[in-house]
């Protein structure tokens, strides 16, 4: 479970499109552009690249991408499941691939148009009838109008709250901070559009106990992230975010977004055991962490991730957030960019670019003195996380 | 003709167009049919089919010994069947060709189904019972054509009202009894509630296959099956190909005892898919057997969801060929017996038109009657929820005989503008004189009735019937009630009335 390349590796470039509601051009421009524009922030030549990896949801196949960006050979490429909760897991492959020599270069990316195109929440109610095991899964819960990821969320949430006495004023905490964040993020959907915790609660129900405003938005764009050996790194322009570990998880009875039949569904054990992977193999603690970037597809599932990497005890996230702690001022600045919520839904991927810039230096929200910042992946379906450190 | 036809394909009528059809309409009013003699005596075949269809146990109508010893000497009909007993009856082939020849409505009806008002729901019933009917009788009936409605809008379309009005006769020529009935002819598609209850798709099914069909086929029987291993008797769910627990291939199921408590809930809002309606509570159940599963709750408000709170299974016919699973809240007894109890019997006692059933129910009700003495102007009625079931709908339809497709053809209501198959309102008099002959005693007399329907009963619908005395005369030692009615489910008002009934007149010696 352990791996022994930690700090072998970095992340070199980072490089996205404008987050918006309706790009205008194809998903496939998106991921060519956000790409490009990763190459040019690593200072590296596309003819360098020779790996790929992604998750799925991802329409833009590898090989198409490779073709456009005149990629002459790719030796390593994969596609990780479950979509967002792959975001870090992309990082953590492509550094194995790195280490294990099988790739030099490899980009990892997410681009569609999740709004203008397919709404990505409008619920999977055209997707049955299948017979296949993925199709079967949805017949447990689709016939009884369970189909959209905030339904699936929020049975969970039911639960968190009934178990820890957390309200859905302490999931607001969460959706506040971050579009305060956005509000300073040039690059956010929402810059310049903070919201106050009474808007949070006045917000119309989506699926109770989510309101609109603990729902991260559709967005189109794309985002690109490039890796390579630490070694390679140190000769490219940027200071290299060192990628201290990185670690993916499922675990008992785990099923996707619906894990509703485990002895605790208020825990996330996928996560846990990301964490578990991470502290073990960078011999941090929560304690060495000085920004994080937290999923927040939904609001209350940010709460059990603070536990389970051990930030409060176990149903004391509530009181984590009452104190301000994910604020600026806090003991975890956390989402720094806007998060999922504030400044894009790119499924995690543009988290784990602002860790990148809080490592450099260049956040338009700067943490002082950021040593290591964790990431997180997509909740309730198989996870990842990974920390990303400095390179001394 | 279908819906579509009606709606975008016929030329909009002109006012001077619109006139004429009505004229010619109307020019009908007054006339009458000749007599029809029914095929068949009044016979007590046909009234036990009745009763057991309408759950209706009172001995009068079904109990040879009970009714020897009655004032009657005899079993009688049921007042409610008034109408049977002339009824045209099936006719495969050309089934209204019976109805075209001789009777005035249908000669109106017929020009109405030409100019597209397809559709057709009763709305009216008025029946006096002038005399009892016995077995052996042969009734006829004669029906006039009183009033046909100008054009209009009303919530399941445009259309005309049709008034009748049929005097029944023993062989002898006396007047056993009389209806006037009124029936909505109307354009399907023409009304508001109606196109959203067609646009309304069904459920997502269940993707499944054969891993998991025995589920789904045990739901269609109305079974909670969870999948167990036949080693170590592990129960798990979702089913898998292994047991989850000791790895054994030997998987089985058992039937659950339906019994659990809400372990999570989600009240989805938005987006809103046509299929369902919202709020939409979806459940996290854990079974008694311990094991969870999603369903949705029902019959419950949003605001009284508690975690933990004990729930039962019951079942929704999405279609003919699927049965879903639902809970809802198991009420404590305490709850139960806070609702006012009389000397009756039936109190709060759920119809239920599952033959299955009918025997225990009809055991527990007890031969009972009122004391006329106590009795009094606003008493009210135990309430009675009556389960609409899709084998309510058309048994009730048959044992009336009433052999209209939109009472037992899914498909045939739709295309006549309704979503699906429902209540006639021969059913609608049947139930509520089921429900007043329970809680007035077997002996009553039966005046009269008159019922107001407004939504129909559809499959899966629950129609709960409440009502109160309203009037109460007393002629010498002959006391009449009158009993005012309301039936509704969860859109409304299906039906409302009275019925006057007549105390026996013995009965402050029993």
């Amino acid at each position: 479970m352990s791996t022994n390349f930690s700090s072998e590796t970095a992340i070199v470039g980072i490089g996205a499109t404008e987050f918006s509601k309706n790009s205008g051009r194809t998903p496939m421009e998106l991921a060519v552009e956000a790409c490009e524009a990763a190459l040019e922030d690593a200072g590296v030549a596309a003819s360098n690249v020779d790996g790929i990896v992604t998750f799925s949801s991802e329409q833009n196949f590898e090989i198409e991408v490779a073709r456009n960006l005149r990629i002459p050979s790719l030796s390593h490429f994969s596609m990780i499941p479950h979509g967002g909760g792959a975001a870090c897991g992309t990082i953590g492959q492509a550094a194995s691939a790195i280490f294990s020599g099988s790739a030099n270069y490899v980009l990892c990316y997410r681009a569609f148009n999740e709004r203008s195109w397919h709404r990505f929440g409008s619920g999977v109610q055209d997707k049955h009838g299948g017979a296949e095991a993925f199709d079967v899964t949805f017949g447990w819960t689709s016939p009884f109008g369970l189909l959209t990821p905030a339904s699936w969320v929020a049975m969970f949430a039911t639960r968190y709250m009934h178990l820890s006495g957390a309200t859905s004023e302490d999931f607001g905490r969460v959706a506040v901070t971050d579009r305060g964040f956005a509000a300073t993020n040039p690059a956010a959907f929402f810059y310049e559009r903070p919201i106050t915790l009474e808007e949070h609660q006045e917000s119309r129900w989506i699926v109770e106990p989510l309101h609109l405003l603990d729902c991260c938005q559709e967005s189109d764009g794309g985002q690109a992230i490039l890796v390579t050996s630490l070694e390679r790194a140190r000769d490219l322009p940027n200071p290299p975010a060192v990628i201290a570990s990185a670690a993916q998880g499922a675990t008992d009875d785990q099923q996707a977004m619906r894990s509703y039949y485990r002895d605790d569904i208020s825990r996330i054990p996928e996560m846990k055991l990301c964490a578990d992977q991470l502290w073990k193999n960078t011999g941090l603690g929560p304690s060495d962490i000085q920004v994080a970037n937290i999923y927040d597809h939904f609001t209350p599932l940010f709460l059990p991730q603070l536990e389970e990497f051990g930030f409060c005890e176990k149903g004391e996230a509530k009181e984590f957030l009452r104190d301000g702690n994910i604020e600026m001022d806090g003991l975890l600045p956390t989402n720094t960019n806007g998060g999922q919520l504030g400044e894009a839904y790119i499924h995690g991927m543009n988290g784990i670019a602002e860790a990148v810039r809080q490592i450099r230096g260049t956040s338009v929200n700067q943490v002082e003195n950021v040593e290591n910042a964790l990431v997180t992946a997509g909740t309730s379906v198989p996870t990842s996380a990974l920390i990303l450190s400095q390179d001394h | 003709m279908n819906r579509d036809l009606s709606q975008t394909n016929e030329p909009a009528k002109s006012d001077s167009e619109r006139n004429d059809f009505y004229n010619s309409l109307i020019s009908e009013v007054g006339s009458a049919g000749k007599i029809e003699v029914a095929r068949d005596s009044v016979s007590e075949p046909v009234i036990r089919s009745w009763c057991d269809a309408m759950s209706e146990s009172n001995p009068l109508y079904i109990n040879q010994d009970f009714a020897n010893d009655s004032k009657h000497g005899r079993i009688i009909a049921p007042p409610a069947m008034l109408q049977v007993w002339t009824m045209s009856g099936l006719h495969l082939g050309n089934q209204f060709q019976r109805n075209t020849e001789d009777s005035p409505s249908a000669g109106v009806y017929q020009l109405l189904d030409e100019a597209g008002f397809t559709g057709v729901v009763a709305t009216n019933a008025t029946y006096h019972y002038d005399e009892v009917i016995k077995p052996g009788d042969l009734i006829s009936a004669s029906q006039k054509l009183l009033d046909i409605s100008e054009e209009k809008t009303t919530a399941i379309g445009v259309g005309h009202f049709v008034t009748t009005e049929t005097i029944y006769s023993d062989a002898s020529g006396k007047q056993v009894g009389s209806m006037e009935f009124r029936v909505l002819k109307f354009k399907p598609g023409t009304g508001k509630k109606n196109e959203q209850a067609e646009q309304k798709p069904p459920r997502p099914k269940p993707a499944s296959n054969s891993s998991t069909d025995w589920f789904w086929d045990a739901c269609n029987n109305k079974e909670l099956r969870i999948q167990s291993c036949n080693d170590c008797k592990n129960l798990q769910h979702p089913p898998a190909v292994r047991c989850l627990s000791c790895g054994s291939v030997l998987l089985d199921s058992i039937t659950t005892s339906g019994k659990g408590s809400l372990h999570s809930w989600a009240i989805a809002h938005y987006p809103q898919v046509p299929a369902f309606d919202y709020p939409l509570i979806v459940g996290l159940v854990e079974l008694e057997e311990g094991v969870r599963l999603v369903s949705n709750i029902t019959d419950v408000e949003p605001e009284e969801l508690e975690i933990g709170m004990p729930l039962e299974v019951h079942w929704l016919d999405v279609d003919n060929e699927f049965t879903l699973h639902q809970f809802k809240p198991i009420h404590d007894e305490k709850q139960e017996s806070e609702i006012e109890n009389t000397e009756t019997n039936n109190n709060n006692q759920t119809f239920n038109g599952d033959q299955n059933n009918s025997e225990t129910k009809s055991e527990q009700r007890h031969v009972s009657k009122l004391d006329p003495e106590t009795v009094q102007i606003g008493d009210e009625l135990p309430n009675s929820p009556v389960p609409i079931t899709t084998l309510l709908i058309v048994s009730t339809a048959l044992a009336t005989r009433d052999y209209q497709d939109v009472h037992h053809d899914p498909k045939a209501a739709q295309s006549k503008g309704m979503p699906d198959i429902f209540m006639n309102i021969l059913t609608s008099a049947g139930i509520v004189s089921r429900w007043i002959n329970d809680w007035a005693g077997p002996e009553i007399d039966w005046n009269s009735i008159d019922l107001r329907l407004g939504t129909p009963n559809h499959p899966d619908d629950t129609m709960t019937l409440s009502g109160s005395v309203t009037e109460k005369t007393e002629h010498g030692n002959q006391i009449s009630l009158v009993i005012s009615f309301l039936g509704k489910n969860d859109r409304g008002v299906h039906v409302s009335g009275n019925a006057k009934i007549l105390l026996p007149e013995n009965s402050k010696e029993a």
